[in-house]
C-alpha cells in the first residue's frame, strides 16, 4: 500500500519552505520529498528535462505547488500538466497565501485537484499538510472529485 | 384672447401698390427721363393739366400748357441729371392754377404727379421751419416715449389742423395702442385704445414701412385710371408704391367711413428700418394737406421716429449693461462652486435677476433645484421633456406658455411666462425663468372678433361699430424685454461651456475612480499574499521553537505564546479586512434563504465558544430572506458572535432573535442582554476600526459590524442598533424582498 513515490513540492519563499518540510517530516511519511524553487524547475522535473534529465523516471505521487512563483508562475504550470494528456492524471495541490476568490476558480478552471489556503495558525498549517501528504501520498486514490481544501 | 381674428383674405391679395388709379384731387403724368416722352397719364391729365394724349401719337411733357412749363421741365431735367433719388418739388403755375409737382423715379418712367397748391406763403416749408425746430427741441429733454409722442400728435395737428391726430403703437403681434393723441373733440377719443392687427394687413404695413406718408383728402374720392393701363416700359400695370395719390383699398375707405371720417392722413414711424407705429390724422369733412406741410409732417414724423429710437436703445442698453453686470457676478460666482447648479442655487437674487423673473429652475437629467415661485418639480420635469420636442432654438421665449402647451394651465399663475435656454445637445437639461400670470384688461376700439363683419349688402367688410369694448386678459406675463431675452441667450453660451468643462472633469474623475480602484484591487490581492506570509512564519518558528524546547521556564513559555498569540490576531486582521473589501466587489447570489436554518448552523458553530456558560436561546419563527447564502451567513455570524461575546458577562446570558414579515420586506432583530453600548457612539459603531470596548474585556478586530453593515447595503437592505450601558444592544436589519428587488 505505501507508495514511495516521491512528493514534489514547489515553493520559492524558503521560510514557507522550512516550515512546509517541518509539517511534512511531522507526518513521518515514508516518501522522499523533491524540492523545486520555481515554475520552470518544477516542469523541469515533470518533464525530465534540464537540470533534471536523468533522474528516477515516474512521476511523483503529488505536487504541492504554490502559486505565486518566479519565471513560471502556479496557475502556468498547473495549466501545463493538466493540459498534457501524459501527465494529467499527477495529483495537483495548490498552496497557496492567496484568498482571492479568482485565483480559486483560475486554479479549478485548470482541473487542480485540491486547493489549500495556508492558514496562519501552525497547528492548522501543520494539520493541513498532515491531511494531503495521507491523503494523496499514502492513500494515493485516484483523485476524487470536488474536494476542495480550505 | 378668445378666438381667431378673421383675417382680411380680400385685403391679403389685393393689388394695394397697382390699383390702376389716382385719387382725382390731382393728377399723374409718367415721362420717359431720356425723351420726355408722356408714357402714361391719369385720364383726368386733359381736365387737370390740359394735356391732350391723342392715341398713336407720340407726345413730351412739353404738350402741357403754361408759362411755367419750360422752367419747371429745365429744373427736373437738373434734377434727372444730379442722379439723386430724392422727391422733386416745385410749384408751378399750370392751366391757370397754382400747381405743385412732385417727382419720384421708377423703373417704369418718372412718376409727377400735380396737385393744387396752397394761395397761402404760411403753407410753405419755409413758414413751418421755426414750428419744427422748436418741435425738435421740445423733445430732445424728454424721456417719456409717452411724452414725446404726445407732443408730436399735438404738434402734427397743429401743422395741418386734423380734428384727431393719434400716436399708434405696434405690439409684437401688431396690435396697435393709441399711446397719444390731439383732437378738436369734433371726432371721439380714442387714447389708449387698442385696435387689432388685422386692421392694418400685413401688405399694408409693407407699404407704411416703404412709403412713409399717405394721404386720403375724400373718402368718397373719384378714381381717374392710368391710360394706357400698361406700362410702355415694362408691359405691367404701373406701379404706384411711391404715389401719393394713389387710389387705395376700398376696404379701408369703408372702415374710414364706418369710422365716420372724410378725410385720413398716416406718417410712417420707422425704428431701425421697423414699423414701430403710425401718426395717425383724421378729419370729419374731407381736407386736402398740401405737399409742403406732408413734407413737414414726413420730417416731424422722422424727427420721432429718431428719437423713439434712440430712447429705446437706450433703455435697451442700459439694461443690458445691467443684467451683465449681474451675469458677470454670477459667473464669478458659479466658477468657485462645485456644480453649476449648485452655484445657481445658492446666488437667486442673481439668478432671478438675469431675465427679472420672479423664479427659476435648472433641470439638468432629471434632477431639479428651483427658487423663487416655479412650478413642482414633476411638472418641471414634463416641461423639460415638452421643450425637448417643441423648442427648435436654444432659447424658447414666451408670455403664455399655456398657449403653446395647453398642459401648463395648471401653473398659469407662476409660469405664464417662460425663458428656458437648453444647456444640452444630448440630455434634457435646461435653465428656466419664470414670470406670473398678470391678469390685465385691454380695451379695443371695438371688438376685435368683429374686425370683419358681414354689410347689409352681405359682403364681408371691415367692423362698424368702435365702441370701447373690455377684454380681461389672463394666462399671460409681463413681456420678456429685448435685453433680458438677450441676458438669457448670453448665460447659457457661458453656462455651456460651464457644463461641458463639467462633465468632462466627471468623466476624468470618474477614470480615476476606476485606476485607484483597480490599484486597490491589486493592493489587496497583494496583502492576501505577502501580508499574510511573515505572521504564518512569525507562528510557524514559534510553534517550533516551543516543541524544540520542552524546558522552557514559565516566562519563555509566556513570551512565546504571546508572539504566536499576536502574530495569529495580526493574521485575522488582514484576513478580516481582506473579507471586508471583498464584499464591495464580490457579485451577489441572491436565493431564497432559510433563516431559521442559517441561524440554527450559526448559533451550533458559536456553541464550542459559549462551553461553560449559561446561556438561555430565544429563536423565534423566522421568514425566508432573499439574498446571498454566504454573505448572509457571514453577517448573521458576526451579530450572533457578537450577542455571545458581549454577554459574557451576564448569567444567563440571554440572545433573542425575531423576525418579521412585512409586505415589502423581512426584518430580523438579534438582542442581548450584555454589557450593551452608550448611544452617543451610535455613529462609531457600524465603522471599520471602531471599537467601543477595550480588546483586553472583548476581543475581536473592529471589523465586524462594518462587514455587517456593507452585507446588509450590498442587498439594498438597513440595520439599525439600539443600546444602552449595561442594558444590552439590540440589531435590527432588513432585506427588501426578491419582487421589491427585482420589481
Amino acid at each position: 500500500m505505501a507508495d514511495l513515490r516521491p512528493i514534489l513540492l514547489v515553493e520559492d519563499n524558503a521560510k514557507d519552505l522550512e516550515l512546509t518540510l517541518a509539517a511534512l517530516a511531522k507526518c513521518q511519511l515514508a516518501n522522499s520529498i523533491v524540492v523545486v524553487r520555481d515554475g520552470a524547475e518544477a516542469l523541469d522535473y515533470l518533464y525530465e528535462r534540464g537540470g533534471h534529465s536523468g533522474r528516477t523516471p515516474g512521476d511523483p505521487a503529488v505536487v504541492l505547488l504554490d502559486l505565486k512563483l518566479p519565471k513560471v508562475d502556479g496557475l502556468e504550470v498547473l495549466a501545463q500538466v493538466k493540459g498534457d494528456p501524459d501527465r494529467r492524471q499527477i495529483p495537483v495541490v495548490m498552496l497557496t497565501s492567496s484568498r482571492e476568490e479568482r485565483d480559486l476558480i483560475q486554479s479549478y478552471e485548470r482541473g487542480v485537484n485540491a486547493f489549500v489556503v495556508k492558514p496562519v495558525d501552525f497547528n492548522a498549517f501543520f494539520e493541513a499538510i498532515q491531511d494531503l501528504g495521507m491523503f494523496w501520498a499514502v492513500l494515493n486514490e485516484p483523485p476524487p472529485r470536488g474536494v476542495v481544501g480550505r | 384672447m378668445d378666438g381667431a381674428h378673421p383675417d382680411f383674405a380680400d385685403c391679403a391679395s389685393e393689388p394695394i401698390r397697382v390699383p390702376g388709379g389716382i385719387q382725382a384731387h390731382g393728377a399723374l403724368v409718367v415721362v420717359d427721363p431720356d425723351s420726355l416722352r408722356v408714357l402714361q397719364a391719369s385720364a383726368n391729365a386733359e381736365t387737370v393739366l390740359g394735356l391732350r394724349l391723342v392715341p398713336g401719337q407720340v407726345s413730351t411733357i412739353h404738350a402741357i400748357p403754361g408759362t411755367d412749363v419750360d422752367p419747371m421741365i429745365g429744373e427736373m431735367l437738373r434734377w434727372l441729371r444730379g442722379g439723386a433719388e430724392s422727391t422733386f418739388l416745385r410749384t408751378a403755375r399750370l392751366a391757370r392754377r397754382h400747381t405743385q409737382v412732385i417727382g419720384h423715379r421708377t423703373p417704369q418712367g418718372v412718376i409727377l404727379e400735380f396737385e393744387e397748391g396752397p394761395e397761402h406763403e404760411n403753407e410753405t416749408l419755409a413758414a413751418l421751419y421755426p414750428r419744427l425746430g422748436r418741435f425738435v427741441n421740445a423733445i430732445e429733454p424728454v424721456t417719456d416715449i409717452r411724452a414725446i409722442a404726445a407732443t408730436a400728435a399735438r404738434e402734427t395737428r397743429e401743422i395741418t389742423g386734423f380734428n384727431r391726430v393719434l400716436v399708434y403703437s405696434f405690439d409684437e403681434e401688431w396690435n396697435g395702442t393709441v399711446i397719444a393723441e390731439d383732437g378738436d373733440g369734433v371726432l371721439p377719443s380714442y387714447l389708449d385704445l387698442r385696435f387689432p392687427a388685422s386692421d392694418i394687413p400685413a401688405q399694408a404695413r409693407e407699404l407704411y414701412r416703404l412709403n412713409r406718408l399717405r394721404l386720403i383728402p375724400d373718402v368718397d374720392y373719384l378714381i381717374s385710371p392710368i391710360v394706357p393701363a400698361a406700362s410702355p416700359a415694362d408691359g405691367r400695370p404701373l406701379d404706384l408704391s411711391f404715389a401719393g395719390l394713389r387710389s387705395v383699398s376700398p376696404v379701408h375707405l369703408q372702415y374710414m367711413q364706418n369710422m365716420e371720417t372724410a378725410a385720413s392722413m398716416s406718417i410712417s414711424i420707422l425704428v431701425d428700418g421697423k414699423l414701430w407705429g403710425l401718426i395717425s390724422c383724421h378729419n370729419r369733412a374731407p381736407k386736402r394737406v398740401n405737399a409742403q406741410v406732408r413734407t413737414a409732417c414726413d420730417f416731424l414724423g422722422q424727427t420721432l421716429s429718431l428719437q423713439i429710437g434712440a430712447r429705446e436703445r437706450h433703455a435697451h442698453a442700459s439694461r443690458r449693461i445691467e443684467l451683465k453686470r449681474t451675469e458677470s457676478e454670477l459667473l464669478a460666482r458659479l466658477a468657485n462652486s462645485d456644480s453649476f447648479e449648485a452655484g445657481l442655487a445658492a446666488n437667486p437674487e442673481a439668478w432671478m435677476g438675469l431675465t427679472g423673473a420672479q423664479g427659476a429652475a435648472v433641470v439638468l437629467d432629471g434632477e431639479v433645484k428651483t427658487t423663487g415661485r416655479t412650478p413642482t418639480p414633476a411638472q418641471l420635469r414634463q416641461l423639460a421633456a415638452w421643450l425637448e420636442d417643441n423648442a427648435e432654438d436654444d432659447v424658447f421665449v414666451t408670455r403664455s406658455l399655456s398657449e403653446s402647451w395647453p398642459e401648463a394651465e395648471a401653473f398659469t399663475d407662476v409660469a405664464s411666462g417662460l425663458i428656458a435656454a437648453s444647456i444640452s445637445q444630448i440630455r434634457a437639461s435646461y435653465v428656466m425663468w419664470f414670470r406670473p400670470e398678470v391678469v390685465h384688461t385691454v380695451t379695443w376700439g371695438g371688438d376685435p372678433r368683429k374686425a370683419m363683419a358681414p354689410g347689409p349688402d352681405r359682403r364681408f367688410g371691415p367692423r362698424r361699430s368702435f365702441e370701447r369694448w373690455k377684454e380681461v386678459v389672463h394666462r399671460r406675463s409681463q413681456p420678456w424685454s429685448a435685453a433680458e431675452t438677450a441676458s438669457a441667450a448670453d448665460f447659457r453660451n457661458a453656462i455651456v461651456n460651464f457644463v461641458l468643462r463639467q462633465a468632462e472633469q466627471r468623466a476624468q474623475l470618474s477614470d480615476e475612480l476606476a485606476r485607484s480602484n483597480r490599484e486597490l484591487e491589486s493592493f489587496s490581492y497583494s496583502i492576501s499574499h505577502d501580508l499574510r506570509a511573515p505572521f504564518r512564519h512569525i507562528v510557524g518558528y514559534a510553534e517550533l521553537l516551543s516543541e524544540r524546547e520542552s524546558q522552557l521556564d514559565e516566562k519563555s513559555r509566556h513570551y512565546l505564546d504571546s508572539i504566536v498569540e499576536a502574530a495569529l490576531s495580526a493574521g485575522r486582521l488582514v484576513d478580516d479586512l481582506l473579507s471586508f473589501s471583498q464584499l464591495g466587489r464580490q457579485s451577489l447570489s441572491p436565493i431564497a434563504v432559510d433563516m431559521n436554518k442559517l441561524i440554527e448552523e450559526t448559533r451550533q458553530s458559536l456553541l464550542p465558544d459559549a462551553a461553560g456558560r449559561e446561556v438561555e436561546w430565544r429563536i423565534g419563527n423566522l421568514p425566508a430572506a432573499w439574498g446571498d447564502g454566504i454573505l448572509l451567513r457571514q453577517a448573521l455570524l458576526n451579530l450572533m458572535d457578537n450577542a455571545l461575546k458581549y454577554s459574557r458577562t451576564r448569567s444567563p446570558a440571554v440572545i433573542e432573535v425575531r423576525g418579521d414579515d412585512r409586505p415589502e420586506e423581512t426584518v430580523y432583530t438579534i438582542r442581548d442582554n450584555g454589557v450593551g453600548f452608550d448611544m452617543a457612539y451610535l455613529a462609531k459603531l457600524f465603522g471599520v476600526f471602531q471599537r467601543l470596548h477595550r480588546s483586553e474585556d472583548f476581543e475581536g478586530t473592529g471589523i465586524g459590524l462594518a462587514i455587517v453593515k456593507r452585507v446588509i447595503e450590498r442587498h439594498g437592505g438597513w440595520i439599525r442598533a439600539e443600546g444602552e450601558t449595561g442594558e444590552g444592544a439590540t440589531f435590527t436589519f432588513g432585506l427588501p424582498k426578491q419582487e421589491a428587488v427585482n420589481g
